[in-house]
C-alpha cells in the first residue's frame, strides 16, 4: 500500500439485462432492472415463515443479516478480494527484491533423481507392448485355425457345393428333410405316368483321418429301383420269322456308356436312369400302339419284344434291353451270331420321334391352354361349339402313331438294302464307286464320267433283267455276255447281248444293249413260220422245219409296256404258245 | 353337315318295334345303302327352378348327338339354342341349384346307320327308360346346307324307303326368320329331335313293346 503510482482499475458491470426487444432498426430495448424495493420483495418472497421457531430464530438472522446487508456497498466483496490479492503480490514483490540482492535470502533447488522415473517408463512401456502382442497373437492364431479349417473342407469338397453343382444340372425341390429330385421328361412335355423322382443323400461314409480317395463325391443318389442299369431300343429286320419259342428272349448285350471324363458319379447314374425312363416310355407307346392300331397282319407283343410284318416274310424286331448292372448277361437267345443286326438309325429315330411327341405337347399350337380342355391341338377346343363332325374331328387329330411311322421308316430300309446295287462313296477329289458284286471303281470329279458309268451300268441291268426274267418265265439263256465284241464300238463302256430260248425251243430272242446305241430284240422263229422258205436240196426231210430260222427285228418303241421289262416279258409270253 | 330331316315312322300293323326297323333295314340294304356303325341321340329333360308365381317353370333339354361327339347342345322348346363343349354336363351338375335334373324323363334314340352315296340314313329305336316307344329316321343329304336347295331331292329319296310315312318340309326350316334359303345348323336337327321325342312321350306305351 506503500510506493508506486496508484494502479487505475477501472471496473465495469457487465450488462445483465434481459433484452426486451429488439427494434427494427437495430435499437436493443432492455428489460429495466429492479428497483430496491423490487428486488427486496423478491428476496421476501423467498423466505418461509412457517418454519419451526429456532430455525425461525436462524432464519430471521440472516434475515436480518439480510435486511442489513443492502445497506452495504455492493462492490464490498470485491474491493476486499482486490485488496488481499494486492497484499499478496506485495509480499511476492517483497520477496523478490531480497532475493535479487542474495544477501539475506538464497534460492536452492530442489535435488532431482534421474534414474527412477525412467525405469518407470520402462516397465509401463513393456507392459503395455505385452498386452499389444498378446492380442495380436490371438488373432493370428484365429486367422491360422481358420485357414486350416478351410482347406480341410475343400480338401473333403463341400456337400453344399456339389450340392450346388447337381441343381446346376438337374430339377431339386426340398421336402421336409429331404432333397428330391425330378428326372422324368415330364416339364419336356412327357405324359409318361412314371415318376421320376430321386432322393439326394449326403455321403457320411468318409474316414477324415485317411487319405480322401479321387472320386469321393460328398452326396449320392438314390434313383428308383425299375430305372436301374441302363436300357436301349433294339431294332432289327430279319428275314426268316423266328420260332414261337424265341419269342422274348431278346439277348441282353450290355453297352457301356461313354463317362466323360470330370462328369460325376451322380451325373452318370442319373443320365442312364433317364435314359432307361425314355426308354420304357417309348416301348410302352409303341406296344399300346401295337395292341390299339388294327393293320392287317397283327402284330405281337410277347415281354419286352414287339414283332410285326412290314412285308411278307420279312420280320421286324422292336424289344427293348434293359440290362440291371448286378447280374451277368444272359446269353439265351440264338441270334447271338448276328450282332450287326441292330438297326441304331432306327432306334435313334424312335428316340428323335418320342422328342418330337413330347415337343408337341408343349408347343404353342396346344399350350397355353385353358383348365378345362384336354390336351390336344387348339382347333379341337372348338369341336365343342362348332359341333364338329366326326370327319372333321379326325382330320385334326394325329393320324399317324409311333408304331406306322417306324414300321414305314423300316419299310424304306429294307427296300433300298433290295433295290441298290452300287454305292457311291464321294470323296473330296474322287468318286468311289462300291457295285455290288465287289468291283471298286474311282472316278475324277468330271461329273461326265459318273454320267457314262452310270449309263453303261443301265445298259448292262437291262440285259441282266432279261436274264432274270428268263428264269421265271422258264425260257433257257443260250449265251450271255457282258462285253460284246461284235457289232458296233460303243463311246462309253461295252455293249452285252444275250440269246433266250423259249421253253419249247421254237423261238428266241436276241438282246444287244448299249450304252449308246441303245436296245435292240430280234426274234428267231421256227422255219415252218418263216414267210421267205428257201427250198433247199440239203433238207429235204420235213422235221428240219421246226427248227429257228432267220431273225427278225422288233420295233422295241412301238412295243406295248411301261418298261423295257414289261415289254420284254409281253413279248416272251406272246412268243409262248398256249398249250 | 348337311340337311338334315327327321321323321317318325309308325309301328307296322301286327308288328312289333324291332321288326319294323328290321324292315327298314332291309327295304335300305336293297336299295344298296352299306352299313356304316351306330349312332345315338339322347335328350335331357331340367326343370328350371326358383320361379316364383305358379307359372309352369321352363324346361331346358340337354341333347347330344353321336355325330358330334365332343358337344352338347342346350334348347329350350321353341326357343334359344345354345351349342357347348362336352364339360357343359360337367356345368349342369354344379347349376344344380337352378336346373334340377328330371331322371325319368331321358329320352334316347339309338339305332344303326346307312350311307347311300351322298346321303346318311339313320334308323333309331326312341326309348324312354329303356321301354321302346317309337321309331326315328333321320336322313341327312351331305351335299347340300341350304334347305331350299335339296328338300325336293331328299323327299324323293325318302319316298324310296319310307312310302307313305314320308314327312312334309320341317317346320324348323320354314319358320326361320331368313327362310328356306339360309344356311343349315346342327341346333336344326337338334330340334327336330326334340319334337320327335315331345310326341312319343305324349303318346301312350305302346302294347307289347316292354322290357326288350
Amino acid at each position: 500500500m506503500s510506493g508506486g503510482p496508484a494502479v487505475r482499475v477501472s471496473m465495469e458491470s457487465q450488462c445483465e439485462r434481459q433484452v426486451q426487444e429488439v427494434s427494427l432498426d437495430g435499437l436493443e430495448t432492455y428489460v429495466p432492472p429492479l428497483s430496491m424495493s423490487q428486488n427486496l420483495a423478491k428476496l421476501a418472497q423467498r423466505i418461509d415463515f412457517d418454519q419451526s421457531s429456532d430455525s425461525e430464530q436462524e432464519s430471521r438472522e440472516p434475515w436480518s443479516a439480510l435486511k442489513f446487508q443492502p445497506s452495504l456497498w455492493p462492490w464490498d466483496s470485491v474491493r476486499n478480494n482486490l485488496r488481499s490479492a494486492l497484499t499478496e503480490m506485495c509480499v511476492l514483490h517483497d520477496v523478490l527484491s531480497v532475493l535479487k540482492d542474495k544477501k539475506y535470502m538464497a534460492l536452492d533447488p530442489v535435488s532431482q533423481d534421474p534414474s527412477t522415473p525412467q525405469v518407470f517408463q520402462l516397465i509401463s512401456k513393456k507392459k503395455s507392448l505385452a498386452t499389444a502382442a498378446q492380442l495380436l497373437l490371438k488373432g493370428a492364431e484365429k486367422l491360422t485355425k481358420s485357414l486350416a479349417e478351410n482347406q480341410e473342407q475343400r480338401r473333403q469338397r463341400d456337400f453344399n457345393s456339389e450340392l450346388l453343382r447337381l441343381r446346376s444340372q438337374w430339377k431339386l425341390r426340398k421336402v421336409g428333410h429331404k432333397i428330391l429330385g425330378d428326372l422324368s421328361y415330364r416339364s419336356a412335355g412327357s405324359l409318361f405316368p412314371h415318376h421320376g423322382t430321386f432322393e439326394v443323400i449326403k455321403n457320411t461314409d468318409i474316414d477324415l483321418d485317411k487319405k480322401v480317395p479321387d472320386n469321393y463325391c460328398p452326396l449320392n443318389v438314390q434313383i428308383p429301383s425299375d430305372l436301374e442299369g441302363s436300357a436301349y431300343i433294339k431294332v432289327s429286320i430279319q428275314k426268316q420269322s423266328a420260332d414261337i419259342g424265341d419269342l422274348g428272349t431278346v439277348s441282353l448285350f450290355r453297352r457301356q456308356p461313354k463317362a466323360k471324363p470330370g462328369s460325376q458319379m451322380w451325373h452318370l447314374k442319373l443320365e442312364a436312369a433317364q435314359n432307361v425312363l425314355l426308354c420304357k416310355e417309348i416301348f410302352a407307346q409303341l406296344s399300346r400302339e401295337a395292341v390299339q392300331i388294327k393293320s392287317q397282319i397283327p402284330h405281337i407283343v410277347v415281354k419286352n419284344q414287339i414283332i410285326s410284318q412290314p412285308f411278307p416274310g420279312l420280320q421286324l424286331s422292336i424289344s427293348l434291353c434293359h440290362s440291371t448292372g448286378e447280374k451277368k448277361i444272359q446269353r439265351a437267345s440264338p441270334d447271338k451270331s448276328k450282332p450287326d443286326d441292330h438297326l441304331y438309325v432306327l432306334e435313334h429315330n424312335l428316340h428323335q420321334l418320342i422328342r418330337e411327341f413330347h415337343k408337341q405337347t408343349l408347343s404353342s399350337v396346344v399350350m397355353p391352354h385353358p383348365a378345362s380342355s384336354p390336351f390336344g391341338h387348339k382347333r379341337l377346343r372348338l369341336a365343342g361349339p362348332m359341333a364338329y363332325d366326326k370327319a372333321e374331328i379326325s382330320s385334326l387329330q394325329q393320324s399317324e402313331g409311333l408304331l406306322e411311322k417306324i414300321i414305314k421308316q423300316a419299310k424304306h430300309i429294307f427296300l433300298r438294302s433290295r433295290s441298290i446295287q452300287l454305292q457311291l462313296n464321294i470323296g473330296v477329289e474322287q468318286i468311289r464307286v462300291v457295285h455290288r458284286d465287289g468291283r471298286v471303281i474311282t472316278l475324277s470329279h468330271q461329273e461326265q464320267e459318273l454320267q457314262d458309268f452310270l449309263l453303261s451300268q443301265m445298259s448292262q441291268h437291262q440285259v441282266h433283267a432279261v436274264q432274270q426274267l428268263a428264269k421265271v418265265m422258264g425260257w433257257h439263256v443260250l449265251s450271255f455276255s457282258n462285253h460284246v465284241g461284235l457289232g458296233p464300238i460303243e463311246s462309253i463302256g461295252n455293249a452285252s447281248a444275250i440269246t433266250v430260248a423259249s421253253p419249247s425251243g421254237e423261238h428266241a430272242i436276241s438282246v444287244r444293249n448299249g450304252p449308246e446305241s441303245g436296245c435292240k430284240v430280234l426274234v428267231q422263229f421256227p422255219r415252218s413260220q418263216a414267210k421267205e422258205l428257201l427250198k433247199s436240196d440239203v433238207l429235204q426231210e420235213g422235221r428240219w422245219t421246226h427248227l429257228r430260222g432267220p431273225y427278225r427285228e422288233v420295233h422295241w418303241g412301238r412295243m406295248e409296256g411301261r418298261n423295257f421289262v414289261y415289254k420284254m416279258e409281253l413279248l416272251m409270253a406272246a412268243l409262248t404258245p398256249c398249250p | 353337315m348337311g340337311v338334315t330331316c327327321v321323321c317318325q315312322v309308325p309301328v307296322a300293323e301286327g308288328k312289333s318295334v324291332q321288326q319294323t326297323v328290321d324292315m327298314l333295314h332291309k327295304k335300305l340294304e336293297q336299295l344298296g345303302a352299306i352299313k356304316q356303325g351306330n349312332f345315338w341321340v339322347d335328350c335331357e329333360t331340367y326343370h328350371a327352378t326358383g320361379n316364383a308365381t305358379g307359372q309352369p317353370s321352363k324346361l331346358l333339354y340337354v341333347m347330344h348327338n353321336s355325330e358330334t361327339p365332343l358337344s352338347s347342345m342346350a334348347l329350350f322348346e321353341g326357343g334359344p339354342g345354345l351349342t357347348a363343349d362336352a364339360n357343359f354336363d360337367v356345368l349342369m351338375v354344379k347349376l344344380k341349384s337352378h336346373f334340377q335334373n328330371a331322371k325319368g324323363h331321358k329320352v334316347e334314340s339309338r339305332g344303326t346307320r346307312y350311307r347311300y352315296c351322298d346321303f346318311l340314313v339313320k334308323i333309331g329305336t326312341v326309348a324312354m327308360s329303356s321301354s321302346a316307344r317309337g321309331i326315328s329316321v333321320e336322313v341327312e343329304y351331305c351335299a347340300c346346307v341350304i334347305p331350299g336347295d335339296c328338300w325336293n331331292l331328299i323327299k324323293e329319296f325318302m319316298q324310296s324307303f319310307l312310302g307313305s310315312s314320308t314327312p312334309e318340309l320341317p317346320a324348323v326350316f320354314t319358320n326361320k326368320a331368313e327362310g328356306l334359303y339360309t344356311p343349315v345348323d346342327c341346333m336344326d336337327t337338334m330340334s327336330q329331335y326334340l319334337e320327335l321325342f315331345g310326341k312319343v312321350r305324349k303318346q301312350q306305351v305302346l302294347p307289347g313293346s316292354g322290357v326288350r
